[in-house]
């Protein structure tokens, strides 16, 4: 499902090149959730983004789901991105005019689309989570752990093969982000979608099939 | 959900920058609107109205433009008097040699008005209702009829003023009696929009003011209060604000006597000096006169040139100058607004572009959920475009607004009665035409929101 082989990424800071991430060889099998851990500042975020396309590696080849997103085009990889990747972030990144569905539609509008029976799936993905009564209210409106809710209905508007999360769990109590990850991991589940989610937490580190050391991935000299 | 939902999104929730910068549009919008507006309208008006006064026989020391404007629009105060011997030789053939041949010659005197809208009170004969056509088509009445004051009337009052002021001059023992006014000339036509703005039907009164209402001096003529015995059908032309009365009203009216003698006056003395007056020595403003043809035409403009006390101008020639004149402002002005227009358009541009900074992370956000620059680069062009076309939207309904509340000054400075709600083609196309101004506007804040970086803005505060 995911295979990404010799990923390099560098930054420049005046005249040194600096290593943002580094990874020799990473594969995830179709419907696997795997927990990527490590220290800050190891290149976990950026390794996230490379998979989403985001950014560019310098070099290495990604692969999700058959297609080599590093050979797309920006536009490719965009339409890619909205129709095959799902992403949650620790901030959630939800739109604050838009309402819940809202948002949830925005995730189909650059997606699949907005329009046939989007409305119907999002409203019933929002329900599915317990947020049937408050889909027609703003993120400030909400919760930490409801607007968490609606970042991740947002990931999966678009049935998407592989969800990225960047710690979905940080910005909420334990028992509340425990709930939440059960949540998305059954939808997952039923959907046979890979879960590939950065954490700082061993709790939630656990409930994922696998988890893999970023350090153990770097590329060996 | 669509990419023009976020588009309106956005400017609602930037409410009141949005609402400046639609404003800017409207005021320009408006204004080039307006412009467009009155252009139009003034040409349909001024070429529409000329239809029917072939020739218009002023006073000599009067600019030609002054007598079209003042007897067939209406604008300002009747620019001199002169003799109505002039009328005289126009209908019998003396002036042109019997070989000018008229449809007709209608005298006409002004200089009272009525009701605080100023129609003008017009008087004339009855062939203004028999014989004066616009083309082929005579006066018609929407209610009533005409009143009859034709040339003989005219001839008899003429003479009975004219013995009678000549023998107050020459203070003879016994005066004749002064003329009186009859019953039956107390009788008025009014145009179609005098009634329909006075709610006047058949029977109204109708006092004459000398002068304008509101006007230094003007007072009213209670003497020559005339019932309204007919109302013209609409011709949209100035006529349909126009009352008519028997000239012999006009002529009797308490103070008109004394200035409406024009005598032929020795060299150094005053017309008052002159001991004998003659029918023909009474003052009018205007003869509307029809040549049945150029050839009339050509024999009436050689004629009158040589005269000293009267002239012939040409509607057809004058107007046309009058309206060139107005174009070139027009176009002026036109230009102007577009510098307006182009102005608003850039601060549009200037709005949207600040807002960039502070959208860098919902743009970001667009783009991590699978937006392409194209998309992002749409939503901003088409804030732009939204708010140049709800201005522009705005602005030609605030153009027409502003014709509905300032269509009397105009009428007044202009003779025009704007029609506000007649919308045109053109204004689609000026609201087309500024809706892509504003979307172009939009194309630097748009070029740069799609190139925000998105990893760099997806974390807050970054």
């Amino acid at each position: 499902m995911l295979s990404l082989h010799d990923v390099r990424k560098t930054w420049r800071q005046g005249d040194h090149e600096v290593v943002a991430c580094d990874v020799g060889q990473l594969q995830i099998d179709a419907g696997e959730t795997v927990a990527l851990i490590g220290r800050s500042g190891t290149g976990k975020t950026t390794l996230l983004h490379i998979i989403a396309g985001i950014l560019r590696p310098d070099r290495g080849s990604i692969e999700i789901a058959g297609e080599r997103i590093d050979r797309m085009s920006e536009g490719a990889c965009d339409h890619f991105r909205g129709r095959h990747i799902g992403m949650v972030y620790q901030t959630f990144n939800l739109l604050q005019p838009f309402t819940a569905l809202e948002n949830v539609l925005l995730g189909a509008l650059f997606g699949r689309g907005a329009g046939g029976d989007a409305p119907d799936r999002a409203a019933a993905l929002l329900q599915r989570v317990g947020l049937g009564e408050r889909m027609h209210h703003r993120p400030s409106q909400l919760s930490v752990g409801q607007v968490q809710r609606v970042a991740i209905c947002r990931a999966l508007i678009n049935e998407p093969e592989l969800i990225l999360m960047d710690e979905p769990l940080g910005n909420q109590d334990r028992q509340t982000g425990g709930e939440v990850l059960d949540l998305l991991l059954q939808m997952a589940r039923e959907g046979n979608q890979t879960v590939l989610m950065v954490t700082h937490d061993p709790e939630s580190a656990k409930r994922m099939g696998r988890t893999v050391d970023l350090a153990t991935l770097r590329r060996v000299p | 959900m669509r990419l023009w939902s976020i588009s309106l999104r956005s400017v609602r929730i930037r409410a009141v920058s949005s609402s400046l910068t639609a404003l800017a549009i409207l005021i320009a919008t408006a204004l080039y609107a307006a412009i467009m507006l009155m252009a139009d309208q003034t040409r349909q008006r001024y070429e529409g109205s000329i239809c029917g006064f072939g020739s218009v026989v002023g006073p000599k020391d009067a600019s030609q433009l002054e007598i079209v404007l003042n007897t067939i629009f209406h604008v300002g105060h009747a620019p001199g008097l002169f003799r109505m011997q002039v009328y005289d030789d126009l209908r019998t053939g003396r002036i042109g040699n019997r070989r000018a041949k008229l449809r007709y010659a209608i005298p006409q005197a002004r200089g009272d008005s009525f009701s605080p809208f100023g129609f003008p009170v017009i008087g004339t004969t009855d062939a203004m209702f028999t014989a004066f056509a616009r083309g082929e088509v005579k006066l018609a009445f929407a209610d009533g009829g005409g009143w009859q004051f034709g040339d003989t009337e005219l001839a008899q009052l003429a003479q009975e003023l004219a013995a009678r002021e000549t023998a107050v001059r020459q203070e003879t023992a016994t005066l004749p009696p002064p003329p009186q006014l009859r019953p039956e000339w107390r009788q008025a036509v009014v145009g179609s929009r005098v009634a329909r703005a006075l709610s006047m039907d058949l029977g109204a009164e109708i006092v004459p003011v000398h002068g304008k209402p509101g006007e230094f001096g003007s007072h009213e003529h209670p003497e020559a209060a005339c019932k309204v015995v007919g109302i013209l059908a609409p011709t949209n032309s100035p006529i349909d604000n126009s009352i008519f009365v028997p000239l012999g009203v006009h002529f009797l009216v308490e103070g008109h006597g004394k200035g409406a003698w024009l005598p032929e006056t020795p060299p150094g003395k005053s017309p008052n000096d002159v001991l004998e007056v003659k029918p023909g020595d009474l003052a009018l403003s205007a003869v509307i006169v029809d040549p049945l043809d150029h050839f009339g035409a050509n024999i009436l403009r050689r004629e009158l040139s040589t005269r000293p006390d009267a002239q012939a101008t040409w509607p057809a020639d004058v107007v046309p100058k009058f309206l060139q004149q107005i174009g070139s402002i027009a176009d002026v002005l036109a230009v102007i607004a577009w510098l307006v227009l182009f102005v608003a358009a850039v601060s549009i541009a200037v709005a949207i572009y600040n807002t960039m900074n502070e959208r860098r992370r919902e743009i970001a956000i667009m783009r991590s959920l699978g937006a392409t620059r194209t998309q992002i680069s749409a939503i901003i062009l088409g804030e732009a475009a939204l708010l140049s076309f709800l201005g522009a939207v705005l602005g030609v309904l605030a153009c027409h607004l502003a014709a509905w509340a300032l269509r009397g000054v105009v009428e007044e400075l202009t003779g025009v009665w704007l029609d506000w709600h007649a919308f045109a083609v053109r204004e689609l196309y000026l609201v087309g035409g500024v809706t892509v101004l504003g979307a172009v506007a939009g194309l630097l804040p748009a070029i740069k929101g799609s190139f925000t970086q998105v990893a760099d803005n997806l974390a807050p505060n970054s």
